[in-house]
């Protein structure tokens, strides 16, 4: 049971993960919270309804699926955000308002107000067995893919120069631009990896809802924001480790607390992450900025 | 090689430089010096892309520069090291510095790059892996020289680059700094410590409230009266 | 139906639909007003029980209208799936001169128009608001069309009982009435029948993750042979998958929220899953004839029963208008509260000696194989439903 636990907590912590990375990849560099980050999730759901239902095998749609999300995210920084560039961070987050309430009417519209099934593949939904000890397939996907996913993001992150200077324009952009390398291919490889981050994570939180909805981004890209403001807003470590611990704690809290009690599981943990910041106003391990006069 | 003229930068209403020119020319050592606020470094970071300029141009190699990006500008041959360092301090020494020549040469070249300026800075090699953050000031400093160089530029912009440091490293700095001339680089020298900048540079701008107030050779300067009143504290 | 779909709505515009007719009313008209959602999370329930009402109500005023007499001027205002949304747009339809009023799918909605109709008198329904509190909450203008949430989880744990189930897990939701009572009452008729009610869960609507109710389920003790639940769209295709996904086959049963096309789309992952309807359209059954006039009528085959749902409360009203000689809505709602063995499409719909909460058959279907496959229609002891 316990064991068990753990896993439901990893599993769900690492799509958290992703999502806050995604947030803070972006807000690192750009100082936006991008709102519509929950859109581009609900897009990469449609794509990959769409893909099936063209009747393209499984890994392929979810290839198109996770570019789609990519693609979009470029394509949102390009026409809505590269305007407001330079602009106050109020801005910003209203623009991503925006922009995520219009996403969502046009798929309202466009598409329909209720839920989309997505059949996913029969292996999906089945179990390994350890002894008497059994894990599903579903959590066990998260958890990989997560898992996979963070790697390859620490290994572009660390080895290579655009990765490398995407961590050092989070410090201080001015200067990375001082040493030759655009602005505007930093921002869009920003962008680019949130789109795939929230396209994965659109994979792995469709896999586990079988639907999609106009409305489906919106609570993750909530719990997303908070895991990045628990973990030290724009610090990537940070988000990751908010989104575990939020993974952790939502898995705790739903296992064990009362019934009576379960309506305000949310308020527990959102008092949860008001004491965290009591603690660190800078959240679990604060972001590196440069101090400037 | 550079030539500033008529410069105007304003920030929202406030006049930060007024009026500057300057010329500095292949392969010299030009020391920009005067009082705290004097836009000394605004100067800088107009002629690198990073202030906008209100009016006025900046000229390199014949070129137009006046606008352009940062990036665009350091693509041409213009570094600057800015002042307070601002190194990558969560970055390694290893990738400051590969940073720095990230993008104007292969990577090849850019490895022989590196190798001369762990050559020319021997404590960088020492402290290679180590975040940029941790070094002291001086290393810092070091660092961000190295840092700069590593694009190859041909003119460096150097921001106070002794501030904060203690008397025998800033002799160490300013031997660094004749070393790099004798190599060929054209250096456009921000100091607080007039005297210094004096020995080593070939002429001299005073700035004032964001205009020349004076210029020269700099021996002509190191004696006229109104510098050694207002600077050299004779 | 199910309460309000989730926490947020679209911010959609307020698009107001009003169906102009120019006329004034004159003494053979009689103006029905319609408060539902054409946006947000109930409109996928509302406006196919809207487009079944039109039908009948078209279909009449060919006819002469209600009781061959008052044609009907039905006009249409949007609540945007907000409950006092649906009170403001009750009340213009209120000063717009409605006799009758129609609400949406949901109990919260329905009861905020209801607090404005019932010192009118005006008769007041709901289009497929099924938790039974609903009718006591306003008053005796207040009347339920579909079958009650008690009734259908009444007519659920029949059928699991003659199956030989004995101990079922209730998944409930504190979020709605409908996701928090029916399972309870099904728990109520299964336990007066000899079941057990081995665990409760419970989940927030809208909940990314059921792993740790599930692993619940998986570490109880005296293991379900069911599990119970109103969960419905998104949660319910979210819940099944996770629980399916963790290797866990116990079979689960809902109500009349999961028969819709989204959950039809499953496919496999739902086989087994019962659920109930309004009715099942046995071949020459009247249901049958009405799924292909509408299918004529509206371009497209009805997607559920709640179309002859709404169907069947154009024809209750005809009857009641008939039966009270009058557009009186005093002599309205009491010849309605009266009905009794009426004859819609889906069977035989009494609402005397009840609480405005018909009794009507309700149909048990199973998903086999991406279809919804009737099992029986059967009308409930009402000795056997539990009090709301
Ligand atoms: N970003 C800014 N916004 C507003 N005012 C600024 C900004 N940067 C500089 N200033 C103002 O412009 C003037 C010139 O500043 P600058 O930094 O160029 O001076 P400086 O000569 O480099 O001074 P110091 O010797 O102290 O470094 C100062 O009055 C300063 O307050
Ligand atoms: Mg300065």
């Amino acid at each position: 049971m316990i064991a068990q636990q753990i896993i439901n907590a990893v599993s769900l912590g690492g799509v958290y993960a992703l999502l806050a990375l995604g947030l803070a990849i972006v807000f690192s560099i750009v100082g936006l919270i991008n709102f519509a980050h929950g859109e581009l999730m609900t897009l990469s759901g449609y794509a990959l309804l769409a893909s099936l239902v063209l009747g393209f095998p499984f890994p392929v749609a979810v290839l198109v699926a996770v570019s789609c999300g990519a693609l979009a995210a470029v394509a949102m920084e390009r026409i809505a955000f590269r305007p407001m560039r330079g602009a106050s961070v109020t801005s910003l987050l209203l623009t991503s308002f925006a922009v995520s309430s219009l996403l969502k009417v046009v798929f309202q519209n466009g598409i329909s107000a209720r839920p989309q099934a997505v059949a996913m593949p029969g292996w999906m939904t089945g179990a390994f067995s350890f002894g008497d000890f059994t894990i599903g397939v579903g959590p066990s996907i998260s958890i990989v893919v997560s898992a996979l996913a963070l790697i390859a993001l620490e290994v572009f992150l660390r080895r290579s120069v655009t990765g490398t200077a995407m961590r050092a324009a989070a410090e201080d952009f001015d200067v990375v631009r001082l040493m030759g390398i655009p602005a505007s291919r930093i921002i869009a490889t920003a962008f680019l990896l949130s789109g795939l981050l929230a396209g994965l994570a659109a994979m792995l939180w469709v896999a586990q809802r079988a639907s999609v909805d106009p409305l489906m981004g919106f609570t993750p890209v909530l719990k997303a924001f908070i895991a990045a403001v628990v973990g030290g807003l724009g610090s990537l470590p940070g988000a990751v480790a908010g989104g575990f611990l939020l993974g952790v704690i939502e898995v705790l809290l739903q296992a064990t607390l009362p019934g009576a009690i379960a309506p305000y599981r949310d308020a527990i943990v959102l008092s949860g992450v008001i004491a965290v910041l009591l603690v660190r106003p800078q959240g679990l391990i604060p972001a590196v900025r440069a101090q400037r006069s | 090689m550079l030539s500033v003229e008529a410069l105007k930068i304003r920030y929202g209403e406030v006049e930060a430089v007024r009026r500057v020119d300057l010329t500095v020319d292949s392969g010299e050592i030009i020391a920009l010096v005067g009082a705290n606020g004097a836009g000394k470094s605004s100067t800088l970071g107009a002629v690198a892309g990073l202030v906008p300029v209100a009016s006025g141009k900046v000229i390199f190699d014949g070129v137009d520069i006046t606008g352009l990006t940062p990036e665009a500008i350091a693509r041409k041959g213009v570094a600057l090291v800015p002042e307070g360092r601002r190194i990558f301090a969560s970055l390694t020494v290893a990738d400051n510095l590969r940073l720095g020549g990230a993008v104007h040469q292969p990577v090849a070249e850019a490895r022989l790059r590196e190798e001369e300026m762990l050559e020319l800075f021997p404590i960088l090699r020492r402290y290679y892996r180590v975040k940029g953050g941790n070094l002291s000031g001086g290393e810092q400093q070091m660092l961000a020289i190295a840092r700069a160089l590593m694009g190859k530029p041909r003119m460096i912009l150097l921001d106070e680059p002794s501030l904060g440091l203690a008397p025998q490293l800033i002799d160490t700095v300013f031997d660094l700094i004749a070393e790099l001339r004798r190599k060929g680089l054209t250096i456009l020298l921000v100091e607080q410590n007039v005297a210094l900048a004096l020995e080593i540079a070939d002429r001299a701008v005073v700035l004032a409230n964001g205009e020349v107030v004076l210029s020269g050779t700099a021996k002509e300067l190191a004696s006229s009266d109104l510098v050694r009143q207002a600077y050299l504290g004779a | 139906m199910p309460s309000l779909y989730r926490l947020h709505r679209a911010a959609l515009c307020a698009a107001v639909f009003g169906i102009a007719a120019i006329s004034t009313a004159s003494a053979e008209e009689i103006i029905i007003g319609a408060a539902t959602a054409q946006t947000g999370g109930l409109a996928p329930y509302d406006q196919p029980a809207l487009a079944g009402l039109r039908m009948s109500l078209d279909e009449l005023n060919a006819k002469g209208g209600l009781g061959g007499k008052y044609t009907v001027k039905l006009l249409i205002k949007d609540t945007r799936s907000d409950t006092a949304q649906t009170a403001t747009v009750a009340q213009e339809l209120i000063d717009a001169g409605a006799k009758i009023m129609i609400t949406p799918c949901d109990a919260d909605p329905s009861i905020s128009a209801g607090q404005l109709t019932q010192p009118l008198g005006i008769p007041t329904l709901t289009l497929c608001g099924s938790a039974p509190v609903l009718t006591g909450a306003v008053g005796d203008v207040m009347f339920g069309t579909y079958p009650a949430d008690n009734v259908q989880a009444t007519a659920v744990a029949d059928f699991a009982v003659s199956e030989g189930r004995k101990k079922v897990f209730l998944l409930t939701s504190p979020d709605s009435t409908y996701t928090a009572n029916l399972p309870e009452y099904f728990g109520k008729v299964f336990e007066k029948k000899g079941g057990a009610v081995v665990g409760r869960g419970t989940f927030s609507m809208g909940q990314p993750d059921f792993s740790a109710e599930i692993t619940n389920i998986k570490g109880l003790a005296d293991k379900p042979d069911l599990i119970m639940t109103a969960a419905y769209e998104p949660d319910f295709p979210a819940f099944i998958q996770q629980l399916r996904g963790a290797g866990v086959t116990i079979p689960v049963y809902g109500a009349d929220a999961i028969g819709t096309p989204t959950i039809k789309a499953l496919g496999k992952l739902v086989d087994g899953v019962v659920y109930t309807a309004a009715g099942y359209a046995e071949p020459g059954s009247k249901l049958e004839a009405f799924n292909a006039a509408f299918t004529k009528y509206a371009g497209h085959a009805p997607e559920s029963t709640y179309e002859v749902n709404g169907y069947e409360i154009g024809l209750i009203l005809d009857q009641a208008v008939k039966t009270a000689g009058s557009d009186d809505p005093k002599a309205v709602r009491d010849a309605i509260a009266g009905l009794k063995d009426f004859e819609g499409i889906t069977g035989k719909i009494t609402y005397a000696g009840t609480d405005r909460m018909p009794l009507r058959p309700v149909a048990l279907m199973r998903y086999e194989g991406g279809e919804g496959k009737h099992v029986q229609t059967l009308i409930p002891d009402a000795a056997d439903v539990p009090a709301p």
